[in-house]
């Protein structure tokens, strides 16, 4: 049997930093251990490890989450997977290496092979604590919401959420309504690189613009009644070949299969190292937080470990005009020439926002819905009017996004011309 | 059985050290003083990526604590030896790393001849070991790099102990281009001449290269100020307007926009960078030996390519994105790449003629490697290590700050920690504090009383005196398996040269213990 005995010092003595010495009590904190109801999301490079430090350091009642299956170059680096595993669900194949190793009648690990937003929200009302080790920002951003939206008198989920990319990452609590959220902190993600389309139609110059010229508008081309498939072997194949011959033809050198893969996929670096060391902090977290054995880490820390090591821990301030945790309206600057399609496209492109198929409406009119079809239908040819003309002077709109529950008040600032100064250079 | 795409399974890390990374891990061999489960997840994360070999040395039987805080133990396992439980273990993780196992104590290997560490590429000491500081002279000695790991409670250290560490693939992230747009070489000139921005019509101007605008702007500025290039703030100011004035249309002219907004590029000297001085002067310095290693040979090799070429560096031939057609954008970059090999020529003959002298083989060196270094040459590292868990100066940084929250506390208290076991062989408890504070203050002096803050973090170890907390274990692997990787792939930079984790507050710190 697998005994407490490397965490019992942890539990016995409150320590001189403990927050509530008077009212700790050691038997309330194993107690704690033995029944928090505890979720992790991602059983991939964080969710393994993750898993793991939960099941060495007394949870006794995980349940894990993960709609992808196991693929080969996940193997570098999710130890509980082996090559046979391949194709199999990470969230219960995990569980099930997690449970033979340990080796604990009282251990009970609870897997989904399927997305979080398959839950209802009353799901996540029966966990006292929720870690995600995810690299979806807009899973991020959905249990986020969801979370904040459970909050009453007697729930409040925190979310202890962990991310990596190569040597570097970052960890935090979030208490929702009271620090930051998740969405309060979107402009702090990398962006994603993008490329103009001119340059990928006309004057390519690196091997990514022939790649892309191949993804964005080669594939529709050939292929429009069916998606790119990154994990087809056949599909990847033409994608290289295809940015390969444009490459070719510009004399551009450096259109690999793997750069091709990197580009359409928009891999990310991922090693073990750095996803234990987010893991693991996220999880001593989670430990400190069902033990009540220390403070928690308030709010954010930050990892690096390309040059030297390195980490900075900083309460990030909680933002009065986050669509999830704020009241304030966000104000966004618009051009008085936009047509309200040039605004959607300019929001939806914004760091802080990053929404694919926002809708739009204001209290007096919808907008822009981008679905159901045929409210889209109806809606659609406001796109090509003016967004001054739409709006009544100092009126918020609501911005939403089919994908997220969230809803974001937006107060337009306009500026600049009546016309479009390229039009006036024709 | 299934058939092993290497490739594939290393795709997400091939992309942070690629194939030259990967084969120099791949012949690197780690060792591992005590298995803990620190230990044993630093293992777990080299024999992921794909480490040669790695060695356990330890010789204890596993126990119920063991048990309690190692993945890489199972039921069975308990009473039975713990190193070659955890390296079977571990080898389920990847067939390609080779383990073995061994079960002696220190004194045992230190029986052995000191050349049975040669084969060792990093050596690893997690938590207490005796004799350390034997340990150390003998790696030190050897210029092998030694990783020290503590985890006590919810804090954890690391030393990296080396003589001295050298990098060439830094993979700085700061983006330096060298692109002597100050100092055209005759064939970037020749290719910014051929264009005359009068005669362009609208698309084609609209498309040439900034750094043509820019060897072009700043002619223009330079013939009206005696040869100068902008100097002050209003001088920047009024280039930066030259090239707005160049443009037909600065709204639209994606180029000149490009130009306008990275005009600094235009001023940025051609000049040795102050870090690359200093190290061929300490080159100069240092003899050449039959063993110097390449780096060093490359460096003294460099201090010669730059006296022979106007005071400058190999060109490493790199050029960023920019607006332009295709065609002048590819030209541009043949430029840049033709100069960078005829550099990389010169620089390898005068790698070959140090090597001649010394009578070492030219095989030595392969072309790759001397294209790595002169793609690299701007942002080599150098650092020299301490032998030296502690000094007077470290010492007095602790006590410096009085009552702050330095946490230099932090390990001290594991030092401490340490001592209090070599002398006790047991972990100090609550009840030890004071006799903890005695061997603290026996071993490292000052200060009575001590202050509060350092006797609260050493209260916090004693209060939390287990040395097997995961989630401590598995963080600080983490970390350590991190620096090994950067030391056997030789890129990125590592520890320079001690850690200290507070998972109690979740910051850390890191300090320099100097060489003296
Ligand atoms: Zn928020």
């Amino acid at each position: 049997m697998r005994d407490l005995s490397s965490i019992l010092p942890l539990v016995e003595t409150a320590g001189p930093f403990n927050e509530v010495p008077e009212e700790y009590d050691p038997h309330d904190s194993l107690l704690s251990l033995a029944t928090t109801k505890i979720l992790v999301i991602g059983a991939g490079g964080l969710g393994c490890e993750i898993l793991k430090n939960l099941a060495l350091t007394g949870f006794k009642d995980i349940h894990v989450i993960d709609m992808d299956t196991i693929e080969l170059s996940n193997l570098n680096r999710q130890f509980l997977f082996r090559p046979e595993d391949i194709g199999k669900s990470k969230a219960e194949v995990a569980a099930r290496a997690i449970i033979a190793r340990i080796g604990d009648d009282n251990l009970k690990i609870t897997p989904y092979f399927g997305k979080i937003q398959d839950k209802p929200r009353e799901y996540y009302r029966q966990f006292s604590v929720v870690i995600s080790g995810l690299d979806s920002i807009e899973a991020r951003r959905w249990i986020n919401a969801t979370l904040m939206a459970l909050v009453d008198e007697e729930t409040l989920v925190p979310l202890i959420d962990g991310g990596t990319e190569g040597l570097r990452g970052q960890s935090r609590v979030i208490l929702p309504t009271i620090s930051s959220c998740f969405e309060c902190s979107l402009d702090l993600l990398s962006p994603k690189v993008t490329y103009p389309v001119c340059t990928i139609a006309n004057t390519p110059r690196l091997p990514e613009h022939c790649i892309e010229w191949a993804n964005q508008l080669q594939w529709p081309r050939h292929f429009p009644d069916r998606k790119f498939d990154a994990d087809n072997p056949d599909d990847v194949d033409w994608m290289y070949q295809m940015a390969k011959t444009r490459a070719d033809e510009f004399k551009i050198e450096g259109v690999t299969r793997s750069l091709t893969l990197g580009v359409v996929k928009n891999i990310i670096p991922a090693i073990a190292s750095t996803n234990a060391v987010i893991a693991a902090s996220c999880c001593n977290e989670a430990f400190k937080f069902v033990t009540n054995s220390n403070p928690l880490l308030n709010n954010y820390m930050m990892y690096s470990g390309d040059e030297s090591i390195f980490t900075y821990t900083y309460p990030y301030a909680k933002k009065d005009n986050c669509p999830v945790c704020g009241n304030m309206p966000k104000w966004v600057k618009a051009e008085r020439w936009w047509t309200l399609d040039q605004f959607i496209e300019e929001l939806s492109t914004k760091q802080e926002v990053q929404m694919t198929r926002p809708s739009l409406t204001t209290s007096s009119r919808y907008l822009y819905l981008s679905n159901p079809e045929e409210l889209e239908k109806l809606t659609r040819t406001n796109l090509s009017k003016k967004l001054s003309d739409l709006l009544a002077p100092g009126e918020e709109i609501v911005v939403t996004d089919p994908k997220l529950p969230i809803s974001m008040k937006v107060l337009v600032e306009f500026v600049g011309s009546e016309v479009d100064p390229e039009f006036i250079n024709k | 059985m299934v058939v092993i795409d290497k490739e594939t399974r290393y795709d997400r890390q091939l992309r942070l050290w690629a194939t030259a990374g990967q084969s120099r891990l791949e012949h690197s061999h780690i060792c591992l003083l005590n298995a803990t489960p620190t230990g044993s997840e630093i293992l777990k994360n080299l024999i992921l990526p794909g480490i040669g070999k790695f060695t356990i040395i330890d010789n204890r039987l596993v126990t119920q604590v063991d048990l309690s805080s190692n993945f890489f133990l199972k039921r069975e396992d308990l009473g039975t030896p713990i190193a070659s439980a955890i390296q079977h273990n571990l080898s389920e993780l990847n067939q390609e790393a080779q383990g073995s196992s061994i079960i002696k104590s220190i004194e045992q290997i230190f029986a052995e001849p000191d050349t049975f560490w040669g084969q060792f590429s990093v050596v690893i000491v997690s938590d207490y070991i005796p004799h350390l500081k034997r340990l150390i002279d003998i790696l030190w000695s050897r210029e092998i790099p030694l990783l020290i790991v503590n985890s006590v409670g919810f804090y954890g250290s690391l030393n990296l102990i080396a003589t001295e560490i050298n990098v060439i693939e830094t993979h700085d992230p700061s983006k330096l281009y060298d692109l002597r747009i100050d100092k055209p070489w005759p064939e970037l000139q020749e290719f910014s001449d051929s264009f005359d921005l009068d005669k362009l019509d609208d698309t084609e101007h609209a498309h040439v290269p900034y750094i043509v605008i820019f060897i072009k702007a700043l002619k223009q500025w330079k013939i009206k100020h005696n040869g100068q290039p902008p100097i002050t703030y209003q001088e920047k100011t009024m280039f930066r307007n030259l090239i707005q004035s160049m443009s037909r249309n600065i709204q639209l002219e994606t180029n000149f926009i490009e130009a306008y907004n990275s005009y600094h590029r235009a001023f940025q000297k051609t000049e040795i960078p102050d870090s690359i001085k200093s190290l061929l002067f300490t080159s100069q310095e240092r003899k050449l030996t039959p063993t110097t290693s390449i780096f060093w040979v490359y460096v003294a090799a460099l201090h010669k390519f730059v006296s022979h070429n106007n005071g400058q560096l190999p060109l490493p031939g790199k050029l960023p994105d920019m607006a332009s057609d295709t065609n002048n954008y590819i030209k541009l970059q043949k430029i840049y790449h033709k100069k960078a090999l005829q550099d990389q020529e010169l620089f390898a003959n005068e790698v070959y003629s140090i090597l001649d002298t010394l009578r070492r083989p030219r095989e030595e060196i392969s072309r790759e490697s001397i294209a790595t270094f002169c793609k690299n040459v701007q942002l080599l590292y150098v650092t020299i290590g301490s032998k030296y868990l502690s000094n007077d100066k470290l010492v007095e940084e602790l006590f410096r700050d009085g009552d702050s929250t330095s946490s230099l506390a932090v390990y001290f208290g594991v030092l401490t920690f340490n001592h209090f076991v070599d002398q006790y062989k047991r972990f100090p408890k609550i009840d030890d504090l004071p006799q903890f504070i005695h061997l603290f203050t026996k071993m490292f002096g000052q200060a009575n009383p001590l202050p509060q803050s350092i006797a609260n973090v050493f209260q916090e170890i004693l209060s939390h005196n287990t040395r097997n907390y995961h989630n401590l274990c598995s963080l600080m692997g983490g970390i350590a398996s991190q620096e090994v990787l950067k030391l056997t792939t030789s890129q990125y930079i590592p520890l320079d040269n001690l850690f200290i984790f507070d998972g109690v507050k979740s910051t850390s710190e890191r300090f320099k213990i100097d060489p003296l």
